[in-house]
């Protein structure tokens, strides 16, 4: 399976497959990672060494904004590799934020197994019943059981 | 290779590192990243379920919010977590922070996608989109400096040497 970068939006509906998947099998992870798309860039910084910096050289400072390239792996490999999926994307600088705002909604929704905020419910409900208990208590009863 | 306490302290720590290593090498390989890990664990009756030996290392990071299983009779426990790493794979610099908790997810997104900045060579953002981003940490070094990092490398001229540096950076 080649490892073509696909656009945001196709890698955001397969991210949410990816996520799907896990969900359904109850079990495995999601990997994801990012980092400094540079595959390409340097030679373009080695095309004017006058102007290029040492600093540019060791990317601390690069010509311009580099493009951050976001993999998800379903975290298979060796004797599972036939069953890895991997996806990747690549993210300009410039459209940064408005792709972790998607991303951000996407991992909210895929990560559904981790533990809800529920003891906030919890307490609103026992104060509830509190207020409610002067009331009916045998009610109380009941939904404790 | 740390576990940090808080968020918080990971994105100070992780904005450091790479702020200070930002791209190590041309290689893409080699560049310092981030992987965000979600896990959900085999449930507790399955006959792949954690053995105590592996499930080990979890108890000891997220102890005090998984204590408590007992409590929750009618939900099941919650086996997922969702583990966050900064690497460089030069300095060998590791900077991790885990949770199991849902509500964090957004937030550490968002703080993954303020790291992406300072990794494609943006500059900081201005503006606290993080509320308590310099209310946790007194120290307060880690977002300002952002924008000055070129004084940093200017001592170490060769690659090696700036990897030494960089390495220390990330264990302070």
């Amino acid at each position: 399976m080649a490892n073509v970068p696909l656009n945001n939006e196709d890698f955001f509906l397969r991210l949410a497959d990816l996520f799907d998947e896990r969900r359904e099998k109850d079990h495995g992870s999601v990997f994801l990672t990012q980092k400094r798309m540079t595959y390409g860039e340097d030679e373009n910084a080695l095309e004017g060494p006058d102007t290029t910096s040492s600093l540019e050289l060791q990317g601390l400072q690069p010509p311009k904004p580099a493009p951050i390239i976001i993999r998800a792996t379903n975290g298979k490999s060796r004797g599972k590799r036939s069953k890895k999926i991997k996806l990747s994307t690549i993210v300009q600088a410039e459209e940064l934020e408005s792709f972790f705002v998607k991303y951000a909604e996407i991992c909210k929704l895929g990560m559904s197994g981790l533990k809800k905020r529920d003891r906030s419910r919890r307490k609103k409900e026992t104060k509830a019943k509190k207020k409610k208990g002067a009331i009916g208590v045998g009610e109380d009863a009941t939904k404790n059981t | 290779m740390p576990y940090l306490e808080t968020a918080q302290s990971w994105l100070t720590q992780s904005t450091l590192l790479i702020q200070a290593r930002p791209s190590t090498a041309p290689n893409v390989t080699l560049q310092t990243r981030i992987t965000t890990k979600y896990t959900i664990a085999h449930a507790a009756d399955s006959p792949k379920a954690p053995v105590k030996k592996s499930s080990r290392a979890q108890k000891t990071k997220v102890a005090g919010t998984e204590a408590t299983p007992a409590s929750t009779e009618n939900t099941p426990p919650v086996r997922a977590i969702l583990i966050l790493k900064t690497y460089d794979p030069i300095s060998g610099a590791t900077l991790k922070y885990s949770t199991n908790k849902a509500a964090e997810v957004s937030r550490l997104i968002q703080i993954v996608g303020r790291l992406a900045r300072p990794m494609a060579g943006l500059p900081e953002v201005k503006d606290e989109a993080i509320p308590d981003a310099d209310a946790v940490e007194g120290t307060g070094t880690a977002t300002p400096v952002v924008e000055q990092p070129q004084e940093k490398p200017k001592a170490g001229v060769s690659q090696g040497q700036s990897g030494k540096k960089g390495k220390k950076k990330g264990k302070k």
